[in-house]
């Protein structure tokens, strides 16, 4: 019976709510093939698995470079603007990827800016003359989405690197060892899983990614789903792309908890000592500020200044009744599921505190794997879901607000989640215990002590959430109700029509309501 | 006053039994220290008093009749966490008000107000509890575990957070208040000084139970086994030839043992001619700790904390020097 209360039971039934969509997709792995399926064999399945492999090996590749060398000149060198470059380098994470692959195309597509410029610049007439490589391609789509991506490698390379590395290098030191030798053969072994945690995170994006892959016309799975939802029509094929896809996803799962499976991301549980950093003079100090200063600017900067300059040329043309209502309806969106992801979560995390058993813990890893599950893919098992529920009780959610709703809560419960456990791992258990011996009862706990002390979480886990939230494309593409558009989604079809000016307007409000609301949470943490 | 039985006490976490047949009272205005190694399960009796465990085995009685509910915890426990367990979004003032909401706010006051003063806090009664030092962060604790006038007292590692000079004044301190509010009180701790300053009696825990229980005193001077020689302070075995010499029915199982503070070195020969050599001198300030070694035998070595009034050198000759009744015999 020990297991038996409101909390679990709660969440109980939320975790086989959040579920029932990935097991409907995860369903179709076994189905029978349909005659289209068949011809989707034959023709583009093979390129789907192709390039969405390409874009990962690429992406991988690419972000682990990126990512890594930045973190580790950052951490190990002081040199011009290094402290600017610490946090400049996680920039390109306010602007969606997607947001970015218009901007490159506006820039560098055979009639973008930057090509039309560097033409007369040369004085030459033809673009093959002077471009060897068009943007609007898989290589393209692998370079966008690396220059936005790489931030993950950096931020738990570098975080590691701060933990671990100082007793480390100097024992090097002390063996003899030079700074190229420390690096290769102590920096970069004892590194690894911060490296491939970050780079698998990347990957995972990158292959769920729609937005850039749509838009530079790269057939992957992603894009296939849609093709084949909208273009044939085929739920079941959809479906059957989608569940190829989740195991996809999976494997990268399970390899990333491979390579980690005896590995400590520290090597003991003591304070660590601060990096002492050595001073870059001459050479070496220019090289230092400009090779990190490369992946700010072309992962922030520039498509920040020409979205800035797209913006002042066209907003007057964009914002009227509708894009306020667009606006609206965004906001709406994301304040509505940041409320009820921040609530659910807290449930599943409460429960996990204070009956802390094999059950409640299972509960919560099971909400968690919606995060790693492509937007697409939570989209096609929520459409599933929802039209049984529309069949069975003759109403009609799946074309509603609610079935969106639900769709971002089997994907961002996540975030959320690990938010508030990081935030209770914080308050020692003796407080519960406490509060137990003095028979205070759980609402007055709950009001005077947990609360209290797990508002900044809470607050940190909304803000996060709406962001995500704000600038989520495939999913809301796919469930949003007729007429029904968000700032992401407007932005997508702008671009689709070839107004890529007009589509910066949307983007910048994307890009600024990011920045904005990550301040806001900032300057609550400093306060608090 | 309240007393306190734990009958047949045992728990097992899973697999793994840590305690098992458990057994001892605590009289009414007694303070008893249960004193085992770090892992021992010595806290995990206090958190079952407290019902924070529930799934033990045996009974935990109040004053022999009342059966401690194990889902709730009983009004007439107070626990002062290890950690202290302050809530740091509360001052000083709210967090010993915690427990009281029940009561009206001029109650309340009247209340907090007379422990503020009682536990000299009133001047950091608007603290935060990271503003505190360790000292007034106990005192703090304290003050909220009796505020609702608990009958028992119970205190897990309650000196470990303190520096030793802290940590001797708070100990007379606590031992004062225990008595004057004539509180039960069990203490766990696995400082044996701690234990035999503060208690009235002692339980020692090894291999999952309890294996001695009395008097500090008896405890220091009676130990049942060699185990709790040498937990309760350090410890010389006599050679077994020696040993003979005061108990010529001894077995090769049974020990003749000092305290390295009753055992003495001489220059000189003193009934016990066996020589040593002197190895090791290490000054410690009241005293000094030397290293002898039997010059027959250099597996017999021998730890001696005496005060040291006369010249001695390394590797000196010396010889033993201690009283017969100070020879504690373990059977």
């Amino acid at each position: 019976m020990k297991y038996f209360n409101k909390l679990t039971i709660s969440s109980v039934i939320l975790t086989l709510l959040i579920s029932i969509p990935a097991l409907l997709i995860l369903v179709n792995l076994f189905t029978p093939t349909t005659e289209n399926w068949e011809h989707l064999k034959d023709t583009v399945l093979s390129e789907y698995i192709f390039n969405s492999l390409f874009i990962m090996v690429g992406v991988a590749l690419m972000t682990s470079i990126i990512g890594f060398s930045t973190a580790y000149i950052t951490t190990m060198y002081s040199f011009t603007f290094s402290k600017f470059y610490h946090y400049a380098l996680i920039l390109p994470f306010a602007i969606p990827t997607y947001i970015v692959s218009y901007v490159y195309a506006g820039m560098f597509d055979i009639t973008g800016s930057v090509t039309m410029f560097i033409l007369e610049l040369l004085g030459k007439e033809n673009v093959t003359e002077v471009y060897f490589m068009d943007i609007m391609s898989i290589e393209g789509a692998i370079i966008v989405m690396s220059l936005v991506l790489y931030p993950y490698v950096y931020l738990i390379s570098k975080t590691y690197l701060i933990a671990e590395s100082s007793s480390i290098i100097e024992a090097s030191k002390t063996m003899g060892f030079s700074s190229w030798q420390i690096f290769t053969k102590v920096i970069i072994p004892i590194s690894r899983p911060a490296i491939v945690a970050g780079t698998i995170l990347a990957v995972m994006e990158a292959v769920a990614d729609y937005g850039v892959v749509d838009y530079y016309g790269v057939p992957t799975f992603v894009t296939g789903i849609f093709k084949t939802w909208y273009g044939m029509g085929s739920v079941e094929d959809a479906s059957k792309l989608a569940s190829m896809l989740m195991m996809f996803i999976f494997i990268l799962i399970f390899l990333e908890k491979f390579q980690r499976r005896n590995k400590r991301y520290r090597s003991s549980g003591k304070d660590f000592a601060p990096i002492s950093k050595i001073v870059l003079k001459g050479k070496s100090n220019i090289f230092a500020s400009i090779f990190c200063f490369l992946p700010v600017f072309f992962g922030f900067i520039l498509p920040f200044t020409q979205m800035s300059y797209w913006f002042l040329l066209s907003y007057k043309d964009v914002i009227d009744e509708d894009f306020l209502r667009i606006l609206m309806q965004t906001l709406s969106l994301g304040i509505a599921g940041s409320i009820i992801i921040t609530l659910l979560a807290f449930v599943f995390v409460y429960n996990v505190r204070i009956h802390a058993n094999k059950i409640s813990d299972y509960l919560t890893q099971i909400t968690k794997l919606g995060y790693s599950i492509p937007g697409a893919v939570v989209a096609v098992g929520v459409l599933n879901f929802f039209s049984i529920i529309d069949g069975y009780f003759d109403i009609l959610l799946s074309g509603s607000v609610v079935a969106i709703l639900f769709a971002y809560c089997v994907r961002f419960l996540a975030i959320s989640i690990n938010n508030y456990e990081s935030g209770f791992s914080k308050i020692p258990q003796t407080y519960d215990d406490a509060c137990k011996t003095m028979n205070i009862s759980q609402s007055h706990k709950l009001r005077k002590v947990i609360f209290p002390l797990i508002k900044n979480a809470a607050f940190a886990s909304f803000i996060i959430v709406f962001i995500e939230i704000i600038k989520e494309l495939p999913l809301t593409m796919i469930l949003r109700p007729f007429n029904f558009d968000t700032l992401a989604v407007y932005s997508h079809e702008l671009v689709g029509q070839a107004q890529v000016y007009e589509s910066s307007v949307p983007a910048m409000f994307i890009v600024l309501l990011g920045i904005i609301s990550v301040l806001v949470l900032a300057r609550k943490m400093i306060k608090d | 006053m309240v007393g306190i039985s734990i009958k047949n006490f045992g728990i097992s976490f899973g697999e793994m039994e840590i305690l098992k047949d458990v057994s001892f009272s605590v009289n009414a205005g007694e303070i008893v220290t249960i004193l085992g190694p770090s892992g021992s399960g010595k806290s995990t009796i206090l958190r079952a008093i407290a019902s924070l465990e529930n799934s033990y085995d045996g009974d935990i009685l109040l004053n022999e009749n009342c059966l401690i509910c194990k889902n709730e915890c009983n009004k007439d426990i107070g626990y002062i966490f290890q950690d202290y367990a302050l809530f740091p979004h509360l001052n000083v003032k709210e967090n010993i008000e915690f427990a009281l909401h029940k009561l009206s706010r001029i109650e309340k006051d009247k209340k907090v107000n007379h422990l503020l003063k009682e536990f000299d806090l009133v001047e950091h009664k608007d603290k935060q509890s990271h503003e505190l030092s360790g000292g007034q962060q106990q005192r703090v604790s304290i003050a909220r575990a009796i505020a609702y006038e608990p009958k028992i007292l119970l205190l897990d590692e309650p000196f470990s957070n303190l520096d030793s000079l802290l940590r001797e004044k708070t100990k007379l301190w606590l031992k004062k208040m225990i008595k004057e509010l004539g509180l039960s009180a069990i203490l766990v701790t696995h400082d044996q000084k701690e234990a035999l300053s503060m208690s009235d009696k002692i339980g020692i825990i090894h291999d999952k139970k309890i294996v001695q229980f009395g008097t500090p005193k008896k405890l220091f001077e009676e130990p049942k086994n060699l185990y709790i020689a040498k937990f309760l302070g350090d410890i010389n075995i006599l050679p077994f030839a020696l040993a003979q010499t005061f108990f010529p029915d001894i077995t090769k199982e049974q020990k003749a043992i000092l305290r390295v503070n009753k055992t003495k070195i001489s220059t000189k020969t003193t009934k016990f001619t066996t020589p040593y050599i002197l190895k090791e001198i290490s000054y410690c300030g009241d005293y000094s700790e030397l290293i002898i070694v039997n010059k027959e035998d250099e597996n017999n070595f021998m730890t001696i904390r005496q005060n040291l009034e006369i010249d001695v050198f390394i590797n000196d000759i010396v010889y033993l020097e201690f009283k017969e009744e100070d020879i504690i015999f373990i059977k």
